[in-house]
């Protein structure tokens, strides 16, 4: 009998598991990497594509022309994006400006002050804002927001300022769950010091635990900031969609995604090309800012 | 089944999927019918497919309002039978084989808030603000407000029709407001006293919202669908059906339903367009 149970060992090679389990996790790693793999393909795929189809802006029209014109309009084939890429950055700045202070605020709050019970229901209703829909804000943003600032502006209310504020919500459910996170990750001795030198509990969080998950939480903007330049339909339903500067943040202004979208349906040409280019420049803006993320990340290791 | 066995099933047939899905984008066509373009033809287009599938069991009649040039750019692809526009072929469309079935009359009419005093311009002023020269309602004998400009995206026929028929070669002020519905051009101008726009004369009358807007008459003639009709009024248009050659089938039995007196006489009016019959002057 125990001389039966004991027979693999004959065998040379220490067996614990059965041949078939091992099987298993080959195909079970080899799975994992196809999955990972597909994943970098598309991504490749998409930019390789994007790319192609970019490129006659360079030889056809000329970069330098599109980044640097001030005139968005197809009916005399004339493609520059500077106004667009103004408005993007107009819009996107101003959501973080009133965004992150209610973001990081909003982190504090859950992680320093909050009594666990006030945390178990705000914690679930910032995350609910996370998972709200862009067309719900959008639809928010042009019945009810629109309505309030055409009556204070005197104008359509249409422009930067509703979209400021309509981002600003969409932001801050993703900055406040990584600034979390980041407070939350400092260490509670380094607040049991301060309170033992007889810091205040402000004292503690303005000196001590901000300072200490500074990085984290320009890591949690920066993420907020790549939501809010790529966010199109929320955006393109209370910006007003005309391709120029602004003359003020009550008038009507495109950013570049609301632009793609507004045009893709009948663009030809080169004015699909344009297009193109400018989901091209739209890839480029978020390389940069997970580059910047990855730059961060690696300081704070 | 062991939990992690089955989560490697369904990630495998994911992964599947993902793959397939790059070569599944034929549709089967057989008893469906798809119907893509002009939102100004969308009221015209939708009852007449409800009354076709109630008289034709089985079939389905997809309908879907994009605007006329994406609509005349899904015919010429193949990927909808009968492409509508609010606006006729550009030269460079003329080559992609379609064919023409004119389905309605219908007129622009100039919108504003009830509240703003203004009844009436002449095309030159109607031109001068939308090109921008024109900023304040006391140019034209109203209060001294800005004008707000409410123009259509450039893939809207209506945008098409009015640049055609009112702005005579000159181009539209690009920093007005752009909006990418008739809807939303109707219900923004009825609640803001200084804006102007322009939409079908269909969508004037309130019965899509509780607000109201105010048709102004051009060069002094009220919009109506007489004045459409016998070409008094000076913004008016075809409506249109394409498709890719001759229609055959479902898509000739649908064409031939929406010229049908029925639909003519029905729908089309009810959605304050004018027949075609009746207009035949143009």
């Amino acid at each position: 009998m125990t001389d039966e149970t004991a027979s693999p060992h004959s065998a040379g090679t220490l067996q614990l598991v059965s041949r078939g389990t091992y099987v298993r996790e080959w195909l079970l790693a080899a799975l994992f990497f196809v999955c990972a793999f597909m994943f970098v393909v598309a991504v490749a795929l998409i930019f390789v594509f994007v790319g192609v189809k970019a490129w006659p802006i360079v030889t056809d029209y000329g970069l330098g022309k599109f980044i640097t014109g001030t005139v968005w309009s197809s009916a005399s084939n004339t493609f520059g994006i500077l106004p667009l890429i103004a408005g993007s950055f107009l819009v996107t700045l101003g959501a973080l400006a009133l965004g992150t202070p209610l973001a990081v605020g909003t982190a504090v709050f859950l992680s320093d002050v909050a009594s666990p019970r006030v945390r178990s229901f705000v914690r679930p209703a910032v995350e609910l804002l996370a998972g709200v829909p862009s067309v719900v804000y959008g639809f928010f943003g042009i019945v009810l927001l629109r309505a309030i600032v055409a009556r204070f502006s005197g104008t359509l209310g249409f422009g930067a300022f509703t979209a400021w504020i309509v981002l600003a919500i969409m932001i801050v459910p993703t900055i406040a769950a990584l600034s979390e996170d980041a407070l939350r990750s400092v260490p509670e001795g380094i607040r049991e010091a301060s309170y033992a030198m007889g810091a205040t509990q402000w004292q503690t969080i303005h000196k001590v635990v901000v300072p200490a998950a500074k990085i984290g939480i320009i890591d949690a903007i920066i993420l907020g900031m790549g939501r809010a330049i790529g966010e199109t339909m929320a955006v393109l339903m209370v910006v007003g969609n005309a391709p120029v500067f602004p003359k003020g943040i009550f008038a009507p202004l495109a950013t570049m995604t609301t632009q793609i979208v507004m045009d893709m349906p009948y663009a030809v040409g080169l004015h699909r090309t344009a297009l193109f280019a400018m989901a091209a420049m739209l890839f480029l803006f978020s390389m940069l800012l997970v580059a910047a993320v990855r730059l961060l990340s690696r300081l704070r290791g | 089944m062991h939990p992690l066995t089955l989560f490697a099933l369904v990630l495998a047939l994911a992964v599947g999927g993902l793959s397939l899905a790059g070569c599944g984008a034929v549709s089967t066509r057989g008893n469906t019918l798809n119907v893509s373009g002009s939102t100004t033809i969308l009221p015209i287009a939708e009852e007449s497919a409800d009354a076709f599938k109630a008289l034709h069991p089985g079939t389905t009649v997809l309908v879907s309002g994009l605007g006329s040039s994406a609509g005349i750019e899904a015919v010429s692809a193949g990927t909808a039978d009968i492409g509508t526009s609010s606006r006729d072929l550009k030269p460079e469309e003329d080559k992609l084989g379609l064919v023409d079935f004119p389905i309605a009359y219908d007129g622009i009419a100039v919108i504003v808030s009830p509240d703003n005093p203004v009844h009436a311009l002449t095309m030159a002023q109607l031109r001068e603000i939308f090109t921008g020269k024109i900023t304040n309602w006391k140019q034209v004998g109203g209060e001294d407000r800005t004008v707000e400009v409410v123009n259509r995206d450039e893939a809207s026929g209506t945008r098409e029709a009015f640049q055609k028929l009112v702005m005579a070669g000159a181009t539209f002020d690009a920093a007005a407001t752009v909006l990418p519905g008739t809807g939303q051009v109707r219900d923004v101008v009825a609640r803001a006293p200084g804006a102007v726009g322009y939409i079908s004369l269909g969508f004037v009358k309130p019965r899509f919202a509780g607000v109201s807007v105010k048709a102004l008459s051009i060069d002094g003639v009220v919009p109506s669908e007489k004045t459409v009709a016998d070409n008094t009024y000076p913004i008016g248009r075809v409506l249109h059906f394409f498709t890719k050659g001759q229609p055959t089938g479902l898509t000739k039995e649908f064409v031939d339903f929406v010229l049908s007196a029925k639909i003519q006489r029905g729908v089309v009016i009810d959605a304050g367009f004018i027949p075609i019959a009746e207009g035949g002057k143009r």
